[in-house]
């Protein structure tokens, strides 16, 4: 182990690498809160790094090269984006140590159970002290998921903070305890809260947006995302205790068709009046957005984002109309 | 007296609209009217109007919608989405109420499909003008003739990619290199913009197509639609002033309320 503080480039079993005493650090979280993220994207295009690539991908690489505590790095090289095999190759040229963690396409177990353990070796640890680690998350993940609940069924919960605590169960801000008392406290504050009056209700499916005035955008005209399809699904929002069910279960590192299932459950559940279908620029999920449009019977708004940080105008006269075609 | 204004990327469209429905139309150069015309006030672009139109104009309301509507709201109007006012202004100046309209602006292009005279879904293209008036605006200079000589041509196009407006230049200077007639150099640049919406089109389609918006005004473009297509295309008188006509109509409507 080169460093305890572990770059991730999405979720990963972070149980893992908190019961081996490390600290995961969410690349992408860290690149998209960094005071000029654009300026990270810039860095990797100076550095070779093309212009028709994911802004995400780029910001990662500079991430990592601003930050020299952090030389080691599990990279998910299949469940996520085929960008990520160049980005370790980058990473590798200038010394950083990178573990290769794969979902397996098709849900397998076997092959899902192999990839845990071999990462259990690589860190040296058990399943005994990778199920004590998962208990210690699961307590921060079920106030989660109460946050959650609270924004679908209680609408007291605004459609950023319902994004940005559940984005943040991929890594517990490397603060297990601090993050789960800025949850507490969140919890606290809405004890008594008025229900929010946004009459929309929009569900948000694909990955985490680059823009982040998004979902104020939404609520100054009256709707409000009452249901982030990623970011809940960082959460891991499922009961078993069994760590590789559990992440059996998570859907986003598999098929369009199996998060289409979890999809259609939580729209109808959460009574959903159109869906915003977010992908990044140049990403292979532009092409999934045919399938997401056949399979989903309700009005759907193709987004999609390149740069960090702030909606562009065209995204917003979209945005406009799409929230007039649902009134 | 009403009044719609369509604050687009190349040109300032306003309509007046009597009680009658008739209607004036009015056309400034983008730049040109804010500099001129617009000052800020309290965070709001402020246009002397009385200054723009015939004396005496006294609208009972004034709403606009366009690009300008993301920067700066016009004080004393009520603004309202882009395709919104579009397809109002469809239907009010077609009379019809169930297509998919195609719109293509200075910037911008638009489909939306329409049923009942209602909008039900719609696309826009993505970041790159390839399809739209700056694109032909820009290829007639290539070609060193005007918007309307280029409007003429839809027979053996050249084959030109439709990928970006300016790699769409390059391509172009490189036919012009090999030696072919204007006609088809033309006639592959008005192919070009019909490949680039397509896609939209088969994925909101109707029999019937109502084309609005300045390249609206392109003869060759209307044929390759309804050949390539089969589908009726319905172009409105002063098709530019659709958004700025839709306009009109809301604020009617908004005052009859």
């Amino acid at each position: 182990m080169k460093s305890r503080r572990v770059g991730i480039t999405t979720t990963v079993p972070v149980e893992v690498i908190y019961a081996a005493g490390c600290i995961p650090v969410d690349l992408n979280n860290v690149f998209i809160t960094d005071p000029n993220p654009g300026g990270l994207v810039e860095e990797a295009e100076l550095a070779g790094y093309p212009r028709n690539v994911c802004a995400w991908i780029k910001g990662l690489y500079s991430t990592v090269l601003r930050h020299r505590d952090i030389r080691t790095l599990v990279a998910v090289t299949q469940g996520d984006c085929s960008n990520t095999h160049a980005l370790m190759e980058t990473l590798e040229l200038i010394g950083v140590e990178v573990i290769p963690f794969a979902y397996p396409f098709d849900r397998d177990r076997d092959l899902l159970a192999l990839q845990i353990e071999k990462l259990m070796d690589r860190f040296g640890v058990d399943w005994a002290a990778v199920n004590r680690a998962r208990g210690r998350l699961d307590q921060i993940r079920r106030k989660v998921w109460e946050i959650d609940r609270l924004t679908w069924q209680e609408n007291l919960v605004g459609g950023w903070d319902n994004h940005l605590f559940q984005v943040n169960c991929s890594d517990f801000k490397g603060d297990p305890d601090a993050f789960e008392r800025e949850v507490d406290d969140f919890l606290a504050r809405l004890k008594g809260a008025e229900p929010r009056r946004e009459k929309i209700r929009l569900a948000y499916i694909g990955v985490p947006p680059i823009m982040d005035d998004l979902y104020d955008y939404l609520e100054e005209r009256g709707a409000r995302v009452v249901y982030n399809e990623t970011q809940r699904q960082f959460t891991l929002p499922f009961e078993t205790g069994d760590l590789v069910e559990r992440y059996r279960l998570y859907s986003y590192p598999y098929g369009i068709f199996y998060r289409l299932e979890d999809i259609t459950r939580e729209v109808e559940r959460r009574r959903v009046h159109g869906v915003i279908h977010y992908a990044q620029s140049f990403c292979f999920r532009q092409i999934e957005d045919l399938i997401v449009r056949q399979r989903l019977k309700l009005p759907i708004l193709t987004l999609e984002g390149d740069k960090p940080n702030r909606l562009d105008a065209r995204t917003r006269m979209r945005l406009d109309a799409f929230i007039e075609m649902l009134q | 007296m009403y009044c719609g204004i369509d604050l687009g990327s190349r040109n300032v469209k306003i309509a007046l609209m009597d009680e009658e429905g008739r209607l004036e139309f009015f056309k400034f150069d983008t730049i040109a009217f804010y500099r001129e015309h617009g000052r800020l006030e309290e965070g709001q672009l402020a246009v002397d109007l009385s200054a723009l139109l015939p004396a005496g104009t006294k609208p009972r309301a004034v709403v606009s919608t366009g690009y300008g509507r993301q920067t700066v709201a016009l004080k004393g109007a009520r603004v309202i989405p882009e395709i919104k006012a579009h397809v109002l202004g469809a239907v009010h100046l077609t009379g019809l109420s169930d297509f998919t309209l195609l719109d293509l602006g200075g910037q911008d292009s638009k489909v939306a499909l329409v049923r009942g005279g209602r909008l039900m879904d719609f696309q826009t293209n993505d970041k790159c003008a390839a399809s739209t008036g700056r694109y032909l605006e820009n290829m007639a200079a290539v070609l060193n003739i005007s918007l309307d000589e280029l409007s003429r041509h839809h027979q053996n196009p050249v084959d030109l990619s439709s990928t970006c407006a300016i790699f769409g230049e390059t391509e172009l200077i490189g036919k012009v290199l090999e030696g072919h007639p204007i006609g088809s150099l033309a006639a592959g640049v008005n192919y070009t913009i019909f490949k680039r919406i397509r896609p939209m089109l088969m994925r909101l389609f109707s029999d019937t197509l109502v084309f609005t918006g300045g390249v609206a005004q392109n003869a060759a473009l209307r044929e390759i639609l309804a050949k390539e297509l089969g589908v009726r295309v319905v172009v409105p008188e002063n098709p530019q002033y659709t958004g700025a006509v839709g306009c009109c109509v809301e604020a009617k409507m908004g005052s009859e309320k």
